[in-house]
């Protein structure tokens, strides 16, 4: 009895350090695979950022007048945002590299084919997330200033509804893109969605109906010739240049 | 070496030939009427010298218009053209070199839209200021009324005379007087726009003339019709103007902060005052919802002195209001800063800029009602932005650097 347990034991004991060891190689196989190409990354990013302050990269791309680029930019530099872009791609290629070394190290095991899809997956998710936040923080600037500008009373009302409609649909594009929750995210989104279009409309066209028509009235009056000028206050208008 | 395309038409080469050494005269396209107005007006101004006369249509609708023997009309096909005419714009200053060049003028002058309007007395002074003194560019002045040229007042001449020491009381005049040097100085740069496809971009002669150290006259041409924008509403203008300056401030940092001392200017006319109050209610609304709405924003951009400055002002009654100049000049020379940073999106910060230029004018035209001279308030601010140009420069270097 005692020999049967002992030999259990030790069968176990042995299976467990032999998966050990079968795995141990692949994993540190997947880390040197991620450190050396952040190393590669890191390298080809400094290279690249040389190059392109040398070429005046970010005073090109100023001079053009491609605002986009630059305001996407970290520390709006074009330059820094091509170096990132470069060192994160190796970065990641180096974890394709390390899970499919993983796999192939461990014997039966199909980790790559269920892991790499998913990993893709996620870059994409991260890259939806990062994407929409930043197009609806820019959304809600625009719409606050330019209704602010337009003397809209619910301005900042208008700029979180666009705010919260891009969220939104960043949300549930993020959800879909990770197959997570299925149907469900779909109901919520057009739930949530039409939700915050309708509210807008309600508030807009019913609320505040007498502040629409003024500010439009308003508007209608500032397509004079002259544009640029305030309305007549007195007999002599505003003229700003 | 490739030679430059002529864009002078044929048969006036020979006229343009036999006229070596004059004076170009540029204009815009004008109607019948006050094409011939211009031409009186340049007779009178000129009635000895020889004179080109380059404009796009110098025979407006085909009809032939009578010349005096001393003026020759050079019609040409623009090398570039732009579509805004209340404003020179890159291609109106490479056409004109390129005139000039083609016809082997001594200097130029380039005339702006409406520009019958000037008398054949500031005409001849402008011209005489490059071709008589030694001055490259000779800026004209305009006897503006109180409520005109606002944002001229507001911005660009106290920010053009603080960071370049031009005293020159309308840095974007749209008459110019240029000698060849300037003329072809101002066409280099104008060529970086027009190679991008931006022939309506704006160039600051008076900032390129500064940098070149040439001499800038300023020359009094009394009243004048000022071309209006068309269509465009004030936000658009502003941002159009207020970005095309902050980016000169931008290239030439490296001029403006060593610049120091300052050209002798015109004396002002401190007499001219409002006779009536205009209603500043709208302008004081618009402040109001802004401070209420955008104080996020503008804490992005402002130092906590200038933002508690904007609270003092939003609980200040109308009557009272006032922005003092000090305040003005710090907002400015911050969005100048933010616009080099891009702390925010450029248009997003001009767009911040407008509710605040709006409070500057309410409070320059309360001002002004009770009273002060608005000449005198213009010189005023002008120098509260001199006295704070150290400002500008400590925060240009050292951004980062605490800013209570």
């Amino acid at each position: 009895m005692w020999q049967q347990v002992h030999s259990a034991l030790s069968q176990s004991a042995h299976r467990v350090l032999f998966k050990l060891a079968s795995f141990l190689p692949g994993l540190l196989a997947l880390l040197v695979a991620v450190i050396v190409l952040a190393l590669v990354g890191a390298a080809l990013a400094a290279m690249l950022r040389r190059i392109l302050v040398s070429a005046k990269f970010d005073e090109r791309m100023a001079r053009n007048s491609t605002d986009a680029l630059s305001d996407w930019s970290p520390s709006g530099s074009p330059t820094l945002l091509v170096a990132r872009i470069v060192f994160w791609a190796c970065v990641i290629l180096g974890f394709i590299i390390g899970i499919s070394a993983f796999d192939a190290s461990s014997n039966g095991s199909q980790i790559s084919t269920f892991l790499l899809p998913y990993l893709t997956h996620s870059v994409g998710a991260i890259v939806l997330l990062i994407l929409g936040n930043l197009i609806a923080r820019f959304l809600e600037r625009s719409v606050l200033i330019g209704a602010v500008n337009a003397r809209l009373q619910y301005a900042r009302f208008l700029s979180l509804g666009i705010k919260w409609l891009v969220l939104v649909l960043t949300a549930a594009m993020v959800l879909d893109h990770l197959e997570i929750g299925g149907a469900i995210v779909e109901l919520a989104f057009g739930i949530l969605f039409g939700g915050i279009v309708l509210t807008l409309a309600l508030a807009v066209g019913l609320g505040s109906r007498e502040m629409v028509s003024r500010s439009l009235e308003k508007n209608v009056e500032r397509t004079d010739p002259g544009a640029a000028t305030e309305p007549p206050a007195a007999s002599e208008p505003l003229r700003h240049f | 070496m490739a030679s430059i395309p002529t864009h002078i038409d044929a048969a006036a080469q020979q006229t343009a030939a036999i006229t070596t050494g004059s004076l170009l005269v540029s204009l815009p396209p004008l109607p019948d009427g006050s094409f011939d107005t211009m031409l009186a007006s340049l007779a009178a101004a000129f009635p000895t010298e020889t004179v080109l006369v380059a404009t796009p249509a110098a025979a407006p609708n085909g009809t032939t218009h009578a010349t005096p023997g001393n003026i020759h009309l050079v019609p040409y096909t623009p090398a570039a053209t732009s579509t805004t005419n209340w404003v020179l714009t890159a291609a109106d200053y490479l056409n004109t070199f390129k005139g000039a060049g083609e016809t082997q003028a001594s200097a130029c002058l380039l005339l702006g839209a409406e520009c019958q309007s000037l008398t054949p007395e500031a005409i001849r002074a402008l011209a005489a200021s490059v071709t008589g003194s030694n001055a490259d560019l000779a800026v004209a002045r305009y006897n503006l009324g109180p409520r005109e040229g606002l944002f001229n007042s507001a911005i660009l001449y106290p920010l053009t005379r603080a960071l370049f020491c031009v005293r020159s009381r309308y840095p974007l005049a749209i008459d110019l007087g240029l000698s060849l040097r300037m003329a072809e100085r101002l066409a280099a740069a104008s060529q970086k726009f027009i190679s991008t496809n931006q022939s309506d971009a704006l160039l600051w002669p008076c900032i390129e003339a500064a940098c070149a150290n040439y001499a800038i006259a300023e020359v009094d041409v009394g009243s004048r019709v000022l071309p209006q924008p068309a269509a465009a509403d004030l936000n658009t203008l502003l941002a159009q103007i207020g970005s095309s300056l902050f980016a000169e401030v931008d290239a030439r940092a490296a001029f403006w902060q060593r610049a120091r001392g300052a050209q002798p200017s015109l004396s002002v006319d401190l007499s001219a005052a409002l006779t009536e109050s205009p209603d500043i209610a709208p302008m004081l609304d618009a402040f109001h919802l802004a401070y209420a709405n955008l104080h996020e924003i503008w804490s992005l951009v402002l130092p906590p002195n200038s933002l508690l400055g904007l609270k003092r002002l939003s609980v200040t009654p109308a009557n009272s209001f006032n922005m003092p100049d000090g305040l003005w000049a710090r907002i400015v020379y911050d969005f100048a800063l933010a616009y080099r940073l891009r702390t925010i999106n450029r248009g997003h910060l001009l767009g911040a800029l407008t509710p605040l230029y709006l409070a500057w004018v309410a409070s320059h035209l309360v001002l002004t009602g009770n009273g002060t001279p608005p000449e005198k308030h213009i010189q005023d601010l002008a120098s509260a932005f001199e006295a704070d140009k150290p400002y500008l420069v400590s925060r240009w270097r050292w951004p980062d650097r605490f800013n209570p």
